[in-house]
């Protein structure tokens, strides 16, 4: 669908540039998002997508960039932004259960001071559920696998109820059936007409799973349409050639099938 | 998440930091002056505790110069020589000293300065049957509040000034006599106030256990509620033993002392007024030091004399 | 033991001890799972140049006025140790040895001046570091319990957002919530129940109080609600078992005695814990190998042979 150029974009980055210790990792970018989509982050290795986010989220100071969510500066709009780091570092052996975790996402609604009720604990459930893991609402996160402790953690994003989502490569190190269900989750999302950026790393299930992708490699090699942005072309340009592909002669199809390369 | 300090604002406070430390470090370190005594004839004399000091500037007069390293409210047995007080010792011809283990923590500089000078304890010529044990078998050094053992140590501390300086005995001699006349006289007073007051309560309680000479000379009880040392710890049964003694005998006062904090003397005199007796805090007392310099009671004399009366004063 | 409740002193002691564990137990849980256990320890050698500095101004021995002397350099010490751990690589644990040994240094060469000078009456100052539990009085109970009232009401209002900055401080971030605040916060209560806790067991056990108790309900549960209330519970039991004890031994300091007792929970702790105590582990461990050993047997027994083998696999 074409994007309406009246309705306010979900989330508007302009200039983003950040440094570690003066070396730049991420260049000048720029790009507008269209609502309701899901949006793939591709690029190779240090190529500077998580630390995109951090900055976007305000996580990381940057040199230079503005965000804006829905037209407003990202920090007056907290509430409207998700967010789902990679393999989180907390203590795994705090005293808190998967409920308890996926609660914590709606602390932002509730503000100073109120305690969590009846109504929280039925979102958290709901969402429990939503990831599959419903059975696992009263057990320690130390005793989760990886794999759950990652749903939980997405569960605790969906319970915020944002409408703009960051995830940081959420399928990584999780098995089929995980993916499966994580990816039925966003396509949910996107259903409900709520906007998810993805940092990915399997380029070969991006046209699947995607919209939009940007591909980035430092600077923003490119941003648009799965369809007419992920092309072997600026694929090379964003792998530095580090890419194989298979042309398959026999096929009618002009594209060539992504076999191999180093994301 | 870190958040970077602009670089200018760091290199700022780095640069601060290696130049005050630094300079701070020297200021400090230059702040004692050397030389402690002022070099003009006179016979250079460092004593430790205020007690010893008085009395050494007493029969020395003119001829002597006396540092007193403790002041008023100063603990003998915690006290620590800082290096300025090393270097007061070191520029003394002569150090005095209570002894007994009183100046608990100086006993290694007094060995190293012996090697080089007259370093005396005042008590050593109290015979040891005059001497007071404690519970673990050392002996009280708290000798000053027998006056008539003090006045052994003023001897002591006249000798030690002919031997060193020779050629004024005579003096030395004088103003001591006159000096001991004085103190039989004070050792007198205090028997007989201590006597005018009813036996009953004729008992004084203290934070303390600093006044076993006292008790034993002027024939008054005593009771500490710590050990000898200010360093002892007592627990909630001493307390609670102590103030059932006082309800129980019915003692109307208490006495705090200059060097050691009231806090443990209100808990046992809120107790006992919780049980209907009243108690009251007598007064200070001096124990391990004297009062403010220039005062009555910055005097050994004085100071005795100030003890006796508050006692006398608060349980008659 | 009626003594205990009869007693004037007893029951000032008692209660002051009591209400001093809960409020070291229930902070403490935070610092503990904020792995800042030993904020307690630097906090209390923190103290010693505000307590000598409060002296120098006022001239005055008083309790109150060395509390508030402490509570000011506590509170400076915490905005040290949050300011060298944002904005340099060195972590929370050197940054708290730093913070520990600068202004414990500072403090003894104060201390020293004070010695020296002419304000004398000074012995005061380190008897407040040594603590002292058995000279409690109502006044000091009546400030014990405020304190455990503002210490209880903080946390209870802001136990959702103590708990969040505790187990993700980045989300909570991300959220909205102002972590630096409530961490500071945080650190100025830990504060306050160091300072007063001081006066009861001294600068060295102080620590202790704050961390045993907390360390030792995480043995029996594994929510953080009632972890930071047993914790309290704990704290609450040492100091009155330590007053018991003491008040029927003379010489027995009441202060380090109830520290022992919070570590006799710690230890009973260990080892009887129901999930995670040595003898849960040991007996579940046993279980398990007899339940297996059980099942094996009764395979093989039925001497199905190699589909057994099988079927036994099903653990």
């Amino acid at each position: 669908m074409a994007a309406n150029k009246s309705v306010i974009a979900p989330l508007t980055v302009t200039n983003m540039t950040v440094a570690y210790q003066k070396k730049p990792v991420v260049r000048n970018v720029s790009f507008e998002v269209t609502e309701g989509e899901l949006i793939g982050i591709i690029g190779p290795n240090g190529a500077g997508k998580s630390t995109l986010i951090k900055a976007i989220l305000g996580l990381q100071p940057s040199l230079s960039g503005e965000t804006l969510v829905y037209g407003k500066p990202y920090k007056t709009q907290r509430k409207l932004v998700g967010y789902v780091p990679q393999r989180e570092s907390v203590d795994w052996d705090f005293p808190t259960n998967a409920l308890d975790v996926v609660m914590m996402g709606r602390y932002g609604q509730l503000g100073l001071f109120r305690r969590p009720g009846a109504k929280e604990k039925a979102i958290g459930m709901e969402c429990l559920a939503k990831v599959g893991m419903a059975d696992f609402a009263g057990r320690q996160i130390s005793q989760l696998s990886g794999g759950q402790q990652q749903r939980v953690f997405l569960a605790r994003a969906l319970a915020q109820d944002a409408t703009l989502y960051f995830m940081d490569e959420p399928f990584a190190g999780v098995d089929a059936a995980t993916e499966k269900a994580i990816i039925q989750l966003l396509n949910e999302l996107k259903r409900q007409g709520k906007t998810v950026l993805v940092v990915h790393h399997d380029l070969a299930t991006v046209e699947q799973y995607f919209d939009s992708v940007m591909l980035l490699n430092g600077e923003l090699v490119a941003y648009g349409p799965t369809a007419s942005t992920f092309t072997e072309e600026m694929l090379q340009k964003a792998y530095g050639g580090r890419l194989t592909f298979l042309k398959s002669h026999a096929s009618a199809e002009d594209e060539p099938v992504l076999i191999a390369g180093r994301g | 998440m870190k958040r970077r300090m602009p670089s200018s604002i760091k290199r700022f406070i780095m640069t601060l930091l290696f130049l005050v430390v630094p300079v701070a470090l020297v200021v400090t370190g230059c702040g004692q002056g050397s030389g402690a005594f002022k070099d003009d004839g006179k016979l250079h004399v460092t004593a430790t505790i205020g007690m010893i000091s008085d009395v050494a500037k007493e029969i020395g007069g003119d001829r002597v110069e006396v540092i007193g390293l403790m002041g008023p409210g100063v603990d003998p047995h915690l006290y620590k020589a800082s290096q300025g007080d090393i270097a007061k010792l070191e520029d003394a011809k002569v150090i005095l000293y209570g002894g007994l283990h009183l100046e608990g923590k100086m006993t290694e500089i007094f060995e190293k300065m012996s090697k080089k000078k007259s370093v005396v304890p005042v008590t050593k010529n109290i015979p040891e049957s005059s001497l007071l044990t404690t519970g673990d078998g050392t002996f009280d050094p708290h000798v000053w509040f027998d006056v008539k053992l003090w006045m052994s140590a003023t001897e002591t501390i006249r000798d030690t000034l002919i031997e060193n300086d020779p050629a004024h005995e005579a003096e030395y001699r004088e103003r001591t006599d006159a000096y001991l006349a004085k103190l039989e006289e004070l050792d007198r007073y205090a028997r007989e106030q201590i006597a005018t007051i009813p036996e009953q309560g004729r008992v004084m309680v203290t934070a303390h256990d600093a006044f076993g000479y006292f008790g034993n000379a002027y024939a008054i009880e005593v009771v500490g509620l710590q050990g000898i040392s200010t360093a002892a710890e007592y627990g909630s049964k001493d307390v609670t033993a102590l103030r059932d003694m006082l309800v129980e005998r019915g003692i109307k006062a208490v006495f705090v002392e200059s060097s050691v904090p009231k806090k443990s003397i209100e808990a046992v005199i809120e107790g006992a007024k919780k049980l209907g007796h009243e108690v009251k805090i007598g007064g200070e007392l001096f124990s391990d030091a004297m009062g403010e310099s220039g005062t009555e009671e910055g005097t050994y004399i004085g100071m005795v004399r100030h003890n006796v009366d508050t006692i006398v004063g608060a349980l008659k | 033991m009626l003594n205990l409740i009869t007693d004037p002193n007893l029951q000032w002691i008692l209660l002051g001890s009591m209400l001093l564990g809960i409020s070291t137990g229930v902070v403490g849980t935070f610092a503990y799972l904020r792995k800042q256990s030993l904020i307690g320890d630097t906090l209390a050698h923190a103290a010693l140049p505000g307590i000598c500095i409060a002296f120098m101004l006022t001239e005055v021995k008083s309790v109150g006025l060395f509390m508030i002397g402490a509570i000011v350099a506590g509170m400076i010490a915490t905005v040290g140790i949050s300011w060298i751990t944002r904005y340099s690589r060195i972590k929370q644990d050197a940054a708290m040895g730093i913070v520990l040994s600068v202004f414990f240094g500072l403090g003894i060469v104060l201390l020293t001046q004070i010695q020296h000078s002419s304000y004398g009456n000074q012995s005061g100052l380190d008897k407040f570091l040594f603590g002292q539990a058995a000279s409690m009085t109502a006044k000091d109970v009546y400030t014990m319990t405020s304190v455990a009232v503002v210490l209880i009401v903080v946390c209870a209002l802001l136990f959702k957002e103590f708990k969040l900055i505790s187990f993700d401080p980045g989300y909570a971030r991300g959220l909205g919530f102002s972590v630096a605040t409530l961490e500071q916060l945080l650190l100025w209560l830990v504060t306050i129940a160091v300072v007063v806790g001081i006066q009861a067991v001294g600068v060295v056990l102080v620590a202790a109080l704050l961390i045993t108790p907390a360390v030792s309900a995480r043995y029996w549960t594994d929510r953080l609600g009632v972890m930071t209330v047993l914790s309290g519970l704990f704290g609450a039991l040492s100091g009155a078992i330590g007053t018991w004890v003491s008040a029927g031994t003379a010489q027995l300091p009441t202060g380090p005695l109830s520290v022992l007792t919070a570590t006799a929970v710690f230890v009973a702790s260990v080892l009887f814990g129901p999930q995670r105590g040595v003898i849960a582990k040991l007996v579940r461990r046993r279980t398990a190998k007899r339940d297996w050993a059980a099942e094996n047997a009764k395979q093989t027994g039925t001497g199905v042979g190699a589909s057994a083998k099988e079927r036994g696999v099903s653990a």
